[in-house]
């Protein structure tokens, strides 16, 4: 028996909002993401983030990429997802590259991935704090970086979506055979 | 002292006991939790921490997630309901999945406690607390360089969207942006700011540095900042002043990867592997609680 859902509460805040180009989107996607477990919330958008109708989904904006997967698989029409504060901006474009010598460590965000620069394995993960990141960290440590599982697939948060960053960036380092 | 946090063990119910090891396994209640990065190692370095000290073993809270929140919904759920009973002395929260509204009515059940806890938080935990503006209800958080520019953007609701000017997130700007997370109501009492320096911070002053010794490659280490926390958790439970904890805890971790003689491919329970010997070698030194295992029930000091 389910004991707990992600039904809606009336005091939810979420901090971030799904914005659409027409008010039927939004309902729609109101029922596909409740179906698929997710708190939301229909909201009038502020003025400064619309962007196309009136009506927006308020969402908890750490389970931005889970949000974005669920909307993508259903195919459902949406605009971007925001967050509610405007003066801030994704973290993820800001990435540090750490020579150990025998190993590389990429620091995205407040995500980090360290891989062996002979092999291309990834021998470890460190940073965050959303669940799906020691889980993440599991799937991944061991695994050479051209065969690891995607962190945008297996993951649900923003966390993830930085890892995903850090992943790409070792990829690159490690195929253009950047070596101290 | 109660730790409590999500595991990536997927389908695991909600589980509540005292946590024993079992080889490289946490056991708790019956089931069997890896010793990796986050919750695992927190509560395995406060477990190794009271083994040495030879007091009770912490109990924790734990629950499986592997990223969807059902587990973290559960486990807030749980705890709002039954704090007020469980009436830890020290309550360390840690993965979950950050929902601020859950974590208000989770501070509100802890306001109504007859014995308010002392709260620690760090990873998920520590961001809905801030993220709610309830980081002031809490005694001590533990972030690292990235995460103390969270703390100081008083809109940022996750570390991944931070204001652009917070970006450059250097570990000597930690006092700064520390104090800026005091001015906007986004810190704890204590700050323990984890990096190749560690500061720990009070009311936006620096109460004390940790740079020795200086083991680069723990910061590769996936769970070094997880078992600070652990760290922290223990000695506060065992009558430590906060700071000290903080202090002890930095030094312990660091001195634990130099033992382990660390690369950026150690495993974190290689480090927490070290604390024994760390603490047998200096922890009298560094908090004057001085005995030799077993005298202590024949007043040894």
């Amino acid at each position: 028996m389910r004991l707990f859902s992600k039904r809606s509460e009336a005091n939810f805040e979420g901090g971030g909002l799904v914005l659409f180009q027409e008010v039927q989107h939004a309902m729609l996607a109101e029922k596909v993401l409740r179906s698929a477990g997710y708190e939301v919330r229909l909201v009038a958008p502020p003025p400064e983030l619309r962007k196309g109708c009136d009506l927006a989904l308020e969402v908890n904006l750490v389970e931005q990429p889970g949000i974005e997967r669920v909307l993508g698989d259903r195919d459902m029409s949406y605009v971007s997802i925001e967050p509610v504060k405007t003066r801030t901006a994704p973290l993820l474009e800001v990435v540090r590259v750490t020579d150990f010598g025998d190993w590389v460590m990429v620091k995205a965000g407040n995500m980090k991935v360290t891989f062996d620069k002979s092999t291309g394995v990834i021998v470890n993960v460190s940073g965050g704090g959303c669940p799906d990141i020691p889980y993440l960290h599991a799937e991944l440590i061991g695994r050479p970086l051209a065969q690891a599982p995607r962190p945008r697939d297996l993951g649900f948060t923003l966390c993830a979506l930085n890892l995903e960053r850090g992943l790409e960036e070792c990829q690159s380092i490690h195929v253009g055979g950047v070596r101290a | 002292m109660l730790i409590v946090g999500t595991v990536p063990v997927r389908g695991m119910p909600l589980v509540l006991g005292e946590a024993a090891l079992e080889g490289y396994h946490l056991l708790v209640d019956g089931q069997r939790i890896p010793c990796t990065q986050g919750t695992g190692a927190m509560v395995s370095a406060a477990l190794a921490t009271t083994a040495y000290l030879g007091i009770d073993p912490p109990h924790a809270l734990l629950v499986g997630d592997t990223g969807d929140g059902r587990g973290s919904r559960e486990m807030y759920r749980y705890l709002i309901d039954r704090v007020a009973g469980l009436s830890p002395g020290v309550l360390a929260l840690h993965y979950w999945l950050p929902i601020m509204s859950l974590t208000r009515a989770l501070c509100t059940a802890i306001d109504r406690c007859q014995r308010r806890p002392f709260m620690i938080a760090d990873a998920g935990s520590m961001y809905s607390a801030k993220a709610a503006g309830l980081a002031e209800a809490f005694d001590v958080f533990t972030p690292d360089a990235t995460e103390v520019a969270f703390l100081a953007d008083p809109e940022a609701t996750h570390p991944a969207y931070i204001a652009r000017h917070l970006f450059e997130t250097d570990v000597s700007r930690a006092p700064e942006l520390a104090r800026a997370a005091y001015d906007n109501h986004g810190a704890a009492g204590l700050l323990v700011v984890k990096g190749s320096t560690d500061y720990i911070m009070r009311d936006g002053e620096v109460l004390a540095t940790v740079g020795e010794p200086d083991v680069p490659a723990l910061e590769a280490i996936g769970g070094t900042g997880d078992t600070i926390t652990g760290l922290v958790t223990a000695l506060v439970h065992a009558g430590l002043e906060p700071w000290e904890a903080a202090v002890i805890a930095a030094r312990t971790n660091r001195m634990a990867g130099k033992y382990a003689a660390v690369t950026p491919a150690t495993r974190v329970s290689e480090v927490i592997a070290q604390f024994p010997a760390v603490f047998r070698d200096h922890l009298c030194e560094w908090s004057g609680v001085c005995y030799v295992k077993g005298e202590r029930s024949h007043g040894g000091g």
